[in-house]
């Protein structure tokens, strides 16, 4: 589905991403992991579009989205892909019902009643029945985590990145936050995410390391094994 | 102090957009306050030089005729509070007798007299304010017509009547103390003894000034009580020295007025963003300042770190706006210098426009303090919190039927949200409007012929002056058969001016100028009552009403020829013209006592009004004949030329402002949105939806401010306008808009200045990187 043919990222003169080449098929769940600093996120950002590349290429169903003109690419990030910010991004202007339903109503692939009625079913999915009117920062911070999944989701992109969806969290929250990655991704979601907390790498199925802008490591997760154990015992393996 | 220069030197830095525009707020306010008040002084000074040197009278009494000279000789003599007293003798010449450059003042308002130099006072000037001296053969041309005509010294001036004429040379160019205002309608032209005498014999008609100086605090009242009670030559109006400053004050002040009028709207805007600069600042500075306050550095310490900055840009402000005003109050000052010279005080440029500035700079400081400080109240954990940031704004709703006009939706939602934010570039565009549509709407009524309705008169198209006969009733009755005659004239009104006495408040006896004649032809709006109806109805001029301490509906008693009338005042108008002090009422002038008439006519649908009137001054050669537009244009012709540069520097300013403040509000709100920015793009939304909404949001407040600042024009505009004209006569002022400008391609230029300045300011948002602006 996407192919990351040897892209670099430069910010003047550190290179943070060096040459980094991998492949993404749909339905995978791919967590990328490593120190800080290690160009994680910029890999995220860049397979995404978010972030101009300094070299190489990133190929998204046969189109190279380097290419893309601004608006083109505007225009594919609102219909293929959906984003999930560490800290939960949303128009402060909105009620969480509608900063949900928002790029459906810009897309305008389907009609409103439709849009509405799949906004409705992923809020009710993910537990936020009772919240639609409130302001952002009348919910929690799992609840608002959340309701950037359904904002992500209501296109139904190709693709889902998430950049440390978790990072600023509590457990219980998070917990929630990765059932809901792990449901989507068995219907067939294609999911992309960065984090630094094992318990939420262990949930893909593919893990790569990054250190120092390059991928260091991959690992196959086996589903129905104890995949967090494996993890730690692999990222234990890479640390040394 | 190096540790919070290098401070203010990176914040600069930093932002510097925003600092450049705040600091050409500044600069403007303090260039227009200072310019204003060195205007102010330049006029001070060049009225005090003038005086001190020509030394105008005090009280002057005119008279046209004969008169007997032992008497008036006797109670010069008898007056002990008189200081001095003279006769001028001027030899009245009928404007179409006089040419000038090989052209006739027949189209010229004033009424022209030939003078000799006086002595001991009211002395005529040259151009370097010295007593002027011309000799046989050579004139002095009023600095009016040097002005208008561009007469210089060396042209020719030639008075002709039939078969003779006499050839002047013109010798320099006069400043007169007491006639120099184009709201003056007399002039005087300087020739000598011998050239007056042979002009007599051939031209004119002679007309006395009695002229006369009083003593220290001795009131010209005392003077003219005396003067009637001694029956002495009066059948001309009289002046006093408060109508002469009142005259010369509104000629050359007006502008000065305006200027400083613009400038306290200046000092609003610049207060304005500077306050919503500061707290825009210390809201993003709030963890900082929560932090210095947690380990205990003084408050006046951190007020001083952040206060600095506008310090410093206050007194670079000043400085530069000191500096600025004295070009551009020399270019406003221009014309009264020429009138009157520079003046003995010159200390007043210097010091009034520092005393502005030193006080706007006060102001300034004082207001940052006070920001700063009511800031610094919050508590510790108030400011690291950052309260200030999550301040709840409330939600739109996005319609249940789609987003056809997204772009448009989402930027009036936010703005619904987010007025508050948007409540200081309103107050500004608001501002700026008014600051164009102002001296516009000033401007365009004082250009309209309507504008003679605060000359006294309904609006009418064409004015004729019957003056300078020996039979006035005669002459009256020749163009009254030519109007009659004449098919192309649609109406006409005959009015005859003379003089009653009337009491003012503080039961003294005054000369008042009464106008009788059919009023309903040319209706006048009336500030309160109506025109006169009846025999024993008295309209007043405000300035009169307030003199005489009259209103409507009060009696009014008047002397003439003797016999005591009372009258009822029935209605109270604005009037400009004769220092503001007139009347209308149905008086029966002996025709000895009717100084003059005027008729005033329209012409039917179709004709033209300059052709009509070149038609009728060859018809009626011995009548003053003035389209009224014209009238109005010349008697405030000085005023126009300097109102004119003042529209063209507020249109320019306001424009420059509204730059100035799209693209530092423009940055500012991005700065503080850029969050949402970067979640609107990764969302799908393009720059070019981003920038829409931006500027979407700029446009409808701007939309709202020009129809706010266009009313504002036009109702505190009015009073404001009032409020400069009242000393001479008006108290209430209908501004007339000239529509296609006002309400059509002024708002379409400041919308397109905007609409640009959106484009360009909002270019950034093209190179906003989600990622950065997500994470910051």
């Amino acid at each position: 589905m996407i192919k990351i043919e040897r892209i670099s990222k430069s910010f003047k003169d550190t290179k943070v991403l060096n040459d980094v080449s991998f492949g993404i098929e749909k339905g995978d769940f791919t967590a990328v992991m490593g120190p800080s600093g290690s160009g994680k996120s910029t890999l995220l950002y860049s397979v995404s579009g978010m972030d101009k590349i300094s070299a190489g290429q990133v190929i998204f169903e046969g189109v190279n989205i380097s290419e893309l003109l601004e608006k083109e690419l505007s225009r594919f990030r609102l219909t293929k892909m959906g984003f999930v910010f560490q800290n939960p991004q949303m128009l402060k202007n909105l009620t969480i019902y509608d900063n949900i339903i928002l790029p459906g109503l810009v897309a305008k692939k389907e009609l409103p009643e439709k849009i509405r009625k799949r906004a409705s079913e992923l809020m009710g999915r993910m537990e936020l029945g009772g919240i639609e009117n409130r302001d952002i920062n009348e919910v929690s911070g799992g609840q608002l985590q959340r309701a950037s999944i359904c904002r992500a989701m209501i296109n139904n992109p190709d693709i889902l990145f998430l950049d440390e969806p978790t990072g600023a969290l509590n457990s219980e929250a998070t917990d929630q936050v990765l059932a809901i990655l792990e449901e989507l991704n068995n219907e067939g979601m294609t999911i992309m995410i960065v984090t630094h907390d094992p318990r939420v790498a262990a949930k893909a199925k593919r893990v790569l390391y990054i250190r120092d802008g390059q991928i260091a490591a991959s690992k196959e997760l086996r589903k129905g094994g104890d995949s967090a154990l494996e993890l730690d015992n692999w990222l234990k393996e890479v640390h040394s | 102090m190096k540790l919070l220069l290098n401070l203010v030197r990176k914040d600069f830095k930093r932002n510097r957009v925003i600092t450049t525009a705040l600091a050409v707020f500044l600069i403007l306010s303090a260039v227009f306050m200072a310019g204003g008040l060195r205007v102010t002084g330049i006029m001070l000074s060049s009225l005090n030089g003038l005086n001190e040197v020509a030394v105008p009278p005090e009280y002057v009494q005119m008279h046209k005729g004969e008169y007997d000279e032992q008497p008036l000789a006797d109670f010069v003599a008898r007056q002990d509070y008189l200081e001095d007293a003279l006769v001028v003798r001027m030899l009245d010449v009928n404007n179409a007798q006089i040419i000038c450059n090989g052209e006739s003042l027949e189209k010229c308002l004033m009424d022209n007299g030939f003078v000799t130099q006086n002595e001991n006072f009211d002395y005529l000037l040259d151009q370097n304010n010295q007593i002027a001296i011309v000799q046989d053969g050579e004139i002095g041309v009023p600095v009016y017509y040097a002005e208008g005509l561009n007469i210089k010294a060396g042209d020719t001036i030639v008075l002709q009547n039939g078969d003779y004429q006499k050839e002047f040379k013109v010798a320099t160019i006069i400043r007169d103390s007491t006639m120099n205002s184009s709201l003056s309608y007399s002039k005087r032209f300087l020739i000598s003894a011998n050239d007056q005498n042979e002009v007599a014999l051939h031209m004119g008609e002679w007309e006395y000034c009695f002229e006369f100086l009083l003593a220290e605090e001795v009131a010209p009242t005392v003077l003219e009580n005396a003067y009637l009670a001694a029956g002495l030559p009066s059948n001309g109006v009289a002046v006093t020295a408060g109508i002469f400053n009142m005259i010369n004050v509104f000629s050359y002040g007006l502008v000065a007025l305006v200027i400083i009028v613009i400038s306290l709207l200046l000092i609003t805007m610049s207060v304005l963003c500077l306050s919503y600069i500061i707290r825009a600042t210390l809201a993003e500075e709030n963890h900082s300042i929560g932090e210095m306050k947690a380990i205990g550095i003084p408050g006046k310490e951190i007020i001083k770190l952040y206060q600095i900055k506008y310090i410093i840009l206050v007194l670079i402000a000043g400085v530069i706006g000191y500096l600025a005003a004295i070009p551009f109050g020399n270019f406003f000052s221009a014309m009264v210098i020429r009138y009157c010279g520079n003046g003995s005080s010159q200390w007043m440029q210097w010091i009034f426009p520092l005393v502005g500035v030193v006080l706007l700079s006060i102001f300034v400081v004082c207001r940052c303090y006070w920001i700063i400080r009511k800031h610094l109240k919050r508590t510790v954990l108030e400011l690291i919190r950052g309260e200030e940031n999550t301040k709840k704004e409330g939600h739109y709703r996005l319609p249940s039927k789609g987003l056809k006009v997204g772009n448009l939706l989402m930027a009036l939602g936010e703005l619904k949200c987010k007025w508050k934010e948007y409540f200081v570039i309103f107050l500004i565009f608001v501002f700026s409007s008014f600051l164009i549509l102002l001296p516009m709407n000033m401007n365009n009524t004082i250009n309209n012929p309507v504008f003679l309705t605060y000359m006294g008169i309904g609006k009418s198209d064409v004015r004729i002056d019957i003056q300078y006969s020996n039979n006035l009733t005669q002459q009256n009755e020749e163009v009254m058969t030519y109007l009659e005659k004449d098919p192309e004239i649609e109406q006409y009104a005959v009015y005859q001016n003379g003089y009653v006495q009337s009491q003012n408040v503080d039961g003294e006896w005054e000369y008042v100028r009464v106008q009788n004649g059919e009023n309903a032809v040319f209706p006048l709006e009336y500030l309160d009552g109506k025109a006169p109806q009846a025999e024993n109805d008295m309209a007043l001029s405000y300035l009169n009403a307030v003199d005489l301490g009259k209103k409507v509906g009060d009696t009014i008693t008047v002397i003439y020829q003797e016999k005591e009338r009372v009258l009822n005042v029935c209605g109270i108008y604005q009037d400009i013209t004769y220092g503001g002090k007139t009347a209308k009422a149905a008086i029966d002038f002996d025709s000895k006592d009717i100084e003059g008439y005027m008729i005033y006519l329209d012409v039917r649908e179709g004709i033209d009004i300059d052709h009509k009137t070149a038609e009728m001054r060859t018809a009626l050669p011995n009548s003053k004949i003035t389209p009224c537009n014209e009238f109005v244009f010349q008697t405030l012709s000085s005023i126009i030329t300097n109102m004119n540069q003042v529209q063209g520097i507020a249109v320019m300013i306001s424009l420059m402002l509204t730059i100035l403040i799209t693209v530092m509000f423009l940055q500012l709100m991005m700065a503080k949105e850029h969050s949402a920015i970067a979640v609107k793009k990764a969302i799908g939304f393009s720059t070019r939806d981003v920038r829409i909404q931006l500027g979407i949001r700029i446009l409808v407040i701007q939309f709202v401010a020009i129809i706010a600042g266009t009313l504002l024009a036009n109702t505190l505009g009015e009073v404001i306008f009032a409020g400069m004209l009242a000393t001479v006569g008006v108290a209430k002022i209908k501004l007339l808009v000239e529509p296609v400008w006002a309400y059509l391609l002024c708002p379409t230029v400041q919308l397109g200045v905007v609409v640009m300045t959106v484009i360009i300011g909002t270019n950034t948002v093209r190179s906003y990187h989600i990622r950065d602006q997500i994470m910051e």
